[in-house]
């Protein structure tokens, strides 16, 4: 497993395809930063904008690697794990970009902390000091991380094989994933904080959502698998 | 290594690409399959190799497998030796003897002056140097060949026969497709052979014929020690094959 980890890591690296990804992320994390009032505000941004940044960087991978030189790997060390490394690397991309994303809200918040605060959303930036913000930034995180693998990897092939379509229902998924509220990302996101009543409730993703997630990761990649072992073909070019 | 009515289609609704077959593959056997194109050969090929898995049927007893595609297209951002290097790792070879293999490969395949070059900027039959030097890299008990020799050149061609001829002299069981019906002429243990409608006959080769003609014998033995009458059947001189029914038939083949 470790050398087809390698192996997808330097696909990924040497196809470039982390440079976009990456730059959007950076991009959107700073503008969430300057334009959020709260410490709380900006850990939900950081965490709903890893969802299309993860989504993105799984099609990537799944689109990376020609369908022959993906046969020589499968017979070589099984379709199945051969599969798992594709869908394990912009997963693990995505978890250094949240975390680096949390850290650098947590840190940059601290400075305004000294600011007078005022109301709920005050409370929490003043809060930044404490390991449990920290924590629940990075649970945040963590939800959303799992629910963009899970978007990237049920919309895109070897399940949706067809680019044009791939793409929209990646776009459309995204949104359903930020927007609807069965959606774990929704919820860990959604919270009121102007009901909670301290700080680290307004911040706390819930244990429900990331269960959800949990369980979205398992079933969307399960599948993705399945199909992985079935089809050999998963490029087309017309409907 | 056996497939038990291996079956497979892309799709509930697809028609079988290849059904019902059943076969042993033994170890150091040489199996050739032919059939016209589109009559499922790539796909069964792809089942054997353990590329995808069968939609009825099972394979059991695989060994470690190295599989050439017809067409290796390059695409990956690599050069032609950081593949192989990756591949060496991936087939589960340490970096010193993964390395030591890559540049035998090359060197016996005419390819390691190029090796260099980016797989996206190598010809055709480069890119497919390159997916054959794969393929050999961990010796494997199971060699799979979906039309390796096109594209190449002379040397190369003799040089992959040579392989070919070493993986089945060393105990591994190589299949392979070839639309030239003089490539490795005689020397196939058996020939599938594909009718275009799914079906698939396997036929002992001129390999098998070359021992004594070939013939298939159905003998009853009845005896209370089994497994010792079967291991001494199996100790004559030409028998290639011996499947024992589970109500005590035993089948040989020489």
């Amino acid at each position: 497993m470790t050398a087809l980890l390698r192996y997808q890591t330097a696909i990924l690296l040497r196809s470039r395809r982390w440079i976009f990804p990456l730059i959007c992320y950076a991009l959107l994390i700073a503008v969430g930063a300057a334009g959020s009032t709260s410490l709380a505000e900006t850990l939900d941004w950081s965490g709903a904008m890893l969802v299309p940044v993860v989504a993105f960087l799984t099609r990537g991978m799944l689109t990376a690697e020609p369908d022959a030189a993906r046969a020589c790997v499968a017979a070589a060390a099984s379709p199945v794990r051969a599969q798992l490394a594709i869908l394990i690397v912009p997963l693990g991309t995505g978890a250094v970009l949240g975390l680096a994303a949390t850290v650098f809200d947590v840190l940059t918040a601290e400075a305004a902390a000294a600011a007078p605060a005022s109301g709920l959303p005050g409370k929490v930036t003043a809060a930044a000091g404490h390991p449990g913000i920290l924590v629940a930034g990075l649970l945040i995180a963590l939800v959303c991380l799992l629910v963009g693998s899970a978007v990237g990897a049920l919309c895109n092939p070897p399940l949706l094989r067809h680019p044009a379509a791939a793409m929209l229902s990646t776009l459309a998924a995204i949104i359903l994933a930020l927007a609807a509220g069965v959606s774990p990302a929704n919820a860990a996101i959604g919270h009121s904080t102007a009901q909670a009543a301290t700080p680290l409730a307004a911040t706390w993703p819930g244990t429900g959502a990331l269960a959800g997630a949990a369980c979205l990761l398992v079933v969307t990649w399960g599948a993705s698998v399945v199909a992985a072992t079935r089809r050999d073909t998963w490029s087309v070019s017309s409907g | 290594m056996r497939l038990e009515a291996v079956g497979k289609r892309y799709g509930l609704r697809q028609p079988w690409v290849v059904r019902g077959v059943t076969a042993e593959l033994p170890a150091g056997w040489l199996i050739r399959l032919s059939g016209r194109n589109g009559s499922g050969k790539s796909t069964l090929l792809r089942v054997v190799a353990g590329v995808s898995l069968p939609s009825a049927g099972k394979v059991t007893g695989r060994p470690h497998t190295g599989y050439v595609p017809e067409r290796f297209p390059g695409g990956l951002p690599f050069s032609g030796r950081e593949y192989l290097l990756h591949m060496a790792r991936v087939h589960g070879l340490r970096d010193g003897e993964g390395r030591r293999r890559v540049e035998q490969w090359l060197e016996r395949l005419g390819a390691a002056g190029y090796a260099d070059q980016s797989l996206r900027s190598m010809s055709k039959g480069m890119c497919q140097k390159m997916a054959i030097a794969q393929a050999l890299l961990p010796a494997p008990g199971l060699l799979v060949l979906d039309e390796a020799w096109t594209g190449l050149d002379q040397a190369a061609r003799a040089e992959l026969d040579a392989a070919v001829n070493e993986r089945v002299a060393g105990g591994g069981t190589v299949l392979f497709v070839d639309h030239d019906q003089a490539r490795l002429a005689g020397r196939e243990d058996e020939r599938w052979n594909f009718d275009g409608t799914g079906g698939v006959k396997v036929m002992s080769g001129p390999a098998a014929h070359a021992v004594t003609p070939a013939e298939r014998f159905t003998i009853r033995l009845e005896a209370a020690n089994a497994a010792d009458v079967i291991g001494q059947v199996r100790a004559i001189d030409g028998v290639r094959v011996l499947s024992v029914d589970p109500d005590a038939d035993g089948r040989e083949r020489p």
